[in-house]
C-alpha cells in the first residue's frame, strides 16, 4: 500500500508539473496584457507596471518563477488587487466555496439515491416516471435559469429567502438549491439504472428467499452494490463543486473562489491564472485518489495496489 | 411482494410526494404567499436613528491605496474616503477643499495651497504639507508602478521621475512648512484645480504609511481624511463606512453610515434593490424599456465617449472623404434610442457634455454639432474620395469590436445602415477585449469599435488621445497642425484663449475624421424613495458627503 501511494505520488507530481508548463504556455500565447484597460495611459507607466510584475523579463525566467513558485505554493500578488497575494485570494474564497460545494453534495447525493432508489423499486410505474422526470428536469434545466427563477420566486416575491449574498443558513437554502438539482439528477439516473441491475441479480434473490428485510436487502445488498459508479463520477463532481462555480456565485454574489477561474484568464492576472489552475490540479487529483481508495472499501474485491503486491 | 416490502414503498412514495409538493410550491409562490408579519420590523426600529444608505459597489476595489486603485470601483469608495486639494462641488467644478486658499502666480506656473487648519486624518492626525508630498512622489516613483502616475506628468521634474531618468527630489512638489503646499508646473495648466480632484492626488498619512506601508489594505489600518472612515472591510463582500467625526466639514455630512455590498450580477442587484437590501441600483438591460421612464430614476453624463476608429494607415480608410462618407452615413439618433437605448444621447461632437468653459457654456454646446446623419453628404464624399484613390470598387473593410451583446447590436446596425446608404457591403468582426486591444494597439484593425472615458473635468482630457505618437492614438493620425493646438491648449494661460483652441481643435477632429463618434456615455440609477442628495459627477466617481436616507 505505501509503495502504491508514494508510487501515485510521483506520478502526481508529473501531472502537475505537465499541467504547469502547459498553462504557462498557454499563458503566454494567449494575445494581451493584464494592464489593457479602457482607461488612459502611456508608454512609462506600461513599462513601469511590466516591470514591477516581472513581465519584463525573458520567458524561462517567468517559466522558472512560476515553477519555483508552485513548489513554494507563493504566487504573489494578485495584478487586478495588488494588495492581496493569489494565497489570501484561495486562502479567503476556498472555504467558502467549500462549504457551499459540501451541502450541495451532501443534499445531491442523499435525495439523488433516494429518487434513484425509489425509481428503481418501483420500476415503469408513476412514480418511476415521477422521479426521472425530476431528474431530467433537473439534467437539462441549466443552474443558472434555476438560480433565476428560485429568486424571483422565493426570495422577490415569496420574502422566504434572502436574494443573494452569504452570510447565514437562511442564505446557503437557494443556491443550494440551484446548485445541488444537476448532480442529484445525474446521481438519481446513474443509482436508478445499476439499481435495477443489481435488483434482478442472483444474490438478491436468495436474500429475499431467505426472507432477510427489505430494508435490509435494499440498503445493505442492492444500494451497496449500486453505488459503484456514483462514486466513480464523485471524484469529478467533488473536485468541480467544491473548488467553486463561477455563475451561481456570481448570481448569488457569494465570495467563494469560482470568479477567479474565469476572471483571472480574462484580465490575464497571470500569478492567479497559475495559482487556481494549480490548486484545482492538486484538488482533482487529490479526489482522483481519494475515490480510488474508496472503491477498496466499498468492494473488497478491487485491490488497488494489487500489482504491486505481487 | 411481500408486505415488508410495500412498508418500504409506501415510505418512498411518501417521501417522493414530499419532494415534489416542495418542487411544485417551489415554482408556484406567488407574492401574496408569502407576506407574513416578518421579525425583522423590531430590529429596524431600533436602527431607524442611524442614516445607513446600501449602495453597489459591484467588485472589490483594484485597491484603496489612491495611487494604485486607478479605475471606478476604486474611485467611489475613495472619493469618499479621502479628499484632495480640491474637491467638485454640486455645478461640478473644482473648489478648495483640504486647501482653504490657493495661490497662483502670475505666470500660472507656481501654485500655493494653504492646506486648512482644521483638516485631521481619521486617527486626529493633522493633515499637513507633507501628506501631499509624499503621496504624489509615492504615485510617481517607478517602483510603484502607479497606473495614474502619467496625470501628474503636468508637475515640473515628474515625468523625468516617472520614466526611470530624474529623482524624487527634483519633482518641483515642496512642503514649504506643515501647511503650506507648493507646486511647479511645467507650463501653466488651467485645469490643474480640477486634476487635483482625482484621487491619484489624495494625501497619504506619511506618518502611518513610514509605520504600515500596507496601510490601505485593512480597514484597521485605514486612515482618512475625507467625508467618511474606514469601519470595515470583508474583502470581496462588503466595505462599511462611517462618518468621520475629524472631518473639517462634518457638519455637512448627513449619513451615519454607508454600506458597499459587492454584487457583481445586474440581475441580482437589482432584485436586492427590489427587496431593500440596496438603496440603489443600475437596471439590467433586459429591463431597460419598462424602466428608463420611471420617476426613480437618475439619468446624468457620464463623461465619456463611445466611437470607432479608422485606421488611417489602411486602405482605404487613408482618404479623408472616404473616412467622412462613413462618418456621415451613420444615423446615431437611431443608435442611441433604438439599439444601445437606456436613455444615452446620440454624439454629433467628440467632448462629451458636461465641460462648462471660463464664460460658464458648455463645451458641447458652445461648439455645436459636427458630425450629423446625412445619406446625400455621405453618398457624395465616398464618390469623390474613392475617385481621388482612383477606385473602381472599395477594397474590404472590416469592422471589428470586442466581444459583448451592445457592441455587437451597434456594429450590426452600422452593418446595415452601411449598405443602406452608402452600398458598401461591411464584414464584421469581433474578439475578446484583450486581444482586441492589442490589436488596435499594435494598428492592426481597420475599423474598430472603441471608448474614452474621462480622468479629469477638462476637455484637453480626451482631445489630447490624438496627438502625434501618444499611447491613446491608435489610429495611426499625425498631424503637426493639431499637435501645436494640443500643446496651447494644454499650456496657454488665459483661459479663454485656451478653450478656444480646445474648440478649434475638436472642430479638426471632425474635419479629418479619424475617428467616428455614435453616442456619450450616461450613468443611470434606480434611487430607492428617501434617497437624496448623492452627486453623481460626470466625471469618474459619485460623492456621498451630501448625501441624505429618510427612513
Amino acid at each position: 500500500m505505501l509503495r502504491y501511494i508514494l508510487k501515485r505520488l510521483l506520478i502526481m507530481c508529473i501531472t502537475l508539473w505537465i499541467i504547469v508548463t502547459l498553462t504557462f504556455v498557454l499563458m503566454i500565447s494567449i494575445p494581451g496584457s493584464p494592464f489593457n484597460s479602457d482607461q488612459s495611459s502611456n508608454e512609462t507607466v506600461q513599462a513601469n507596471l511590466e516591470k514591477f510584475y516581472n513581465l519584463d523579463e525573458p520567458y524561462y525566467i517567468q517559466y522558472f518563477q512560476y515553477i519555483k513558485s508552485v513548489i513554494l505554493f507563493d504566487f504573489g500578488p494578485s495584478i487586478k488587487q495588488p494588495n492581496q497575494t493569489v494565497n489570501d485570494l484561495l486562502g479567503r474564497g476556498f472555504p467558502i466555496s467549500f462549504e457551499l460545494g459540501l451541502i450541495t453534495i451532501i443534499v445531491a447525493v442523499i435525495s439523488g439515491i433516494i429518487l434513484g432508489v425509489i425509481a428503481a423499486l418501483r420500476h415503469n410505474g408513476f412514480v418511476d416516471y415521477l422521479a426521472m422526470g425530476v431528474a431530467v428536469f433537473g439534467i437539462s434545466i441549466p443552474n443558472f435559469i434555476l438560480a433565476t427563477l428560485l429568486i424571483q420566486q422565493l426570495a422577490v416575491n415569496a420574502e422566504w429567502f434572502p436574494v443573494a449574498t452569504w452570510s447565514s443558513p437562511k442564505h446557503m437554502v437557494l443556491p443550494v438549491l440551484a446548485l445541488a438539482t444537476g448532480p442529484m439528477a445525474i446521481i438519481a439516473r446513474l443509482t436508478r439504472s445499476t439499481m435495477l441491475e443489481v435488483l434482478t441479480q442472483d444474490y438478491i434473490k436468495m436474500a429475499r428467499a431467505k426472507g432477510l428485510s427489505p430494508w435490509k436487502i435494499i440498503f445493505k445488498h442492492a444500494l451497496r452494490n449500486a453505488l459503484m459508479p456514483v462514486v466513480t463520477i464523485m471524484g469529478t463532481l467533488l473536485a468541480g463543486i467544491l473548488t467553486g462555480t463561477f455563475v451561481i456565485e456570481q448570481i448569488f454574489a457569494i465570495p467563494g473562489m469560482g470568479k477567479y477561474f474565469v476572471e483571472s484568464i480574462n484580465h490575464r492576472d497571470y500569478p492567479v491564472i497559475m495559482g487556481t489552475t494549480v490548486f484545482y490540479s492538486v484538488f482533482l487529483i487529490m479526489m482522483l485518489f481519494l475515490v480510488d481508495i474508496a472503491y477498496g472499501i466499498l468492494d473488497p474485491r478491487i485491490k488497488v495496489h494489487q500489482k504491486e503486491g505481487e | 411482494m411481500n408486505k415488508g416490502g410495500n412498508t418500504v414503498k409506501k415510505f418512498l412514495v411518501f417521501l417522493m410526494t414530499v419532494f415534489a409538493v416542495f418542487v411544485l410550491v417551489g415554482c408556484t409562490a406567488t407574492k401574496d404567499a408569502g407576506k407574513e408579519p416578518n421579525d425583522e420590523e423590531g430590529k429596524d426600529a431600533k436602527e431607524s436613528t442611524e442614516k445607513i444608505l446600501k449602495l453597489n459597489n459591484g467588485t472589490e476595489p483594484k485597491s484603496l491605496d489612491p495611487s494604485i486603485g486607478f479605475d471606478a470601483v476604486s474611485w467611489d469608495p475613495l472619493n469618499n474616503l479621502m479628499e484632495g486639494l480640491t474637491r467638485l462641488n454640486k455645478d461640478h467644478v473644482a473648489e478648495p477643499a483640504t486647501a482653504e486658499k490657493i495661490d497662483v502666480s502670475e505666470d500660472g506656473k507656481t501654485y500655493t495651497f494653504t492646506i486648512r487648519e482644521d483638516a485631521k486624518w481619521s486617527n486626529g492626525d493633522p493633515v499637513v504639507a507633507k501628506d501631499f508630498e509624499f503621496a504624489w512622489k509615492y504615485m510617481l516613483d517607478p517602483a510603484n508602478a502607479s497606473e495614474a502616475a502619467f496625470l501628474g506628468y503636468f508637475i515640473e521634474g515628474a515625468e523625468a521621475f516617472n520614466n526611470g531618468e530624474g529623482k524624487a527630489d527634483d519633482v518641483k512638489v515642496t512642503a514649504k512648512d506643515d501647511k503650506t503646499l507648493e507646486v511647479v508646473l511645467t507650463a501653466p495648466t488651467g485645469f490643474f484645480p480640477d486634476l487635483l480632484t482625482n484621487p491619484a492626488f489624495f494625501p497619504i498619512n506619511h506618518k502611518v504609511a513610514a509605520e504600515t506601508p500596507d496601510w490601505h489594505a485593512e480597514a484597521d489600518t485605514f486612515v482618512s481624511n475625507g467625508p467618511f472612515k474606514l469601519e470595515s472591510w470583508d474583502h470581496d463582500v462588503e466595505m462599511v463606512f462611517a462618518k468621520n467625526d475629524q472631518y473639517w466639514d462634518k457638519g455637512a455630512v448627513k449619513l451615519d453610515k454607508v454600506h458597499f455590498a459587492m454584487v457583481n450580477d445586474s440581475n441580482t442587484q437589482y432584485q436586492m434593490f427590489e427587496s431593500g437590501d440596496l438603496d440603489t441600483a443600475s437596471i439590467p438591460a433586459e429591463l431597460s424599456d419598462q424602466l428608463i421612464d420611471g420617476e426613480n430614476v437618475f439619468i446624468g453624463d457620464y463623461g465619456g465617449l463611445e466611437f470607432y476608429r479608422f485606421n488611417v494607415k489602411e486602405e482605404p480608410f487613408q482618404n479623408k472623404k472616404i473616412r467622412k462618407a462613413f462618418a456621415y452615413a451613420v444615423n446615431r439618433e437611431n443608435i442611441a434610442e433604438y439599439v444601445v437605448k437606456n436613455g444615452v444621447e446620440p454624439a454629433f461632437g467628440f467632448v462629451s457634455p458636461g465641460f462648462k468653459g471660463p464664460d460658464g457654456k458648455d463645451f458641447r454646446e458652445k461648439n455645436g454639432d459636427l458630425v450629423t446623419f446625412d445619406a446625400e453628404k455621405a453618398k457624395q464624399l465616398l464618390e469623390e474620395g474613392m475617385k481621388e484613390e482612383g477606385y473602381e470598387k472599395l477594397p474590404p473593410i472590416t469592422l471589428s469590436y470586442n466581444t459583448s451583446d451592445t457592441n455587437k447590436a451597434v456594429a450590426e446596425e452600422l452593418q446595415n445602415m452601411y449598405k443602406e446608404t452608402l452600398g458598401v457591403e461591411v464584414s464584421l468582426e469581433n474578439q475578446e477585449w484583450n486581444v482586441f486591444s492589442e490589436a488596435q494597439k499594435a494598428l492592426e484593425l481597420q475599423f474598430s469599435r472603441s471608448s474614452f472615458i474621462n480622468d479629469y473635468s477638462d476637455p484637453i482630457n480626451f482631445l489630447e488621445s490624438f496627438i502625434t505618437d501618444s499611447y491613446m492614438n491608435r489610429t495611426g493620425f499625425s498631424s503637426k497642425a493639431y499637435d501645436e493646438l494640443i500643446a496651447k491648449g494644454k499650456t496657454e494661460s488665459d483661459e479663454e484663449k485656451r478653450w478656444e483652441y480646445m474648440y478649434e481643435a475638436e472642430k479638426m477632429l471632425a474635419e479629418e475624421m479619424i475617428i467616428m463618434p455614435i453616442r456619450y456615455y450616461n450613468t443611470v440609477v434606480l434611487e430607492a424613495e428617501g434617497v437624496s442628495g448623492i452627486l453623481r459627477h460626470p466625471v469618474g466617481y459619485f460623492d456621498l458627503k451630501y448625501a441624505d436616507k429618510q427612513n
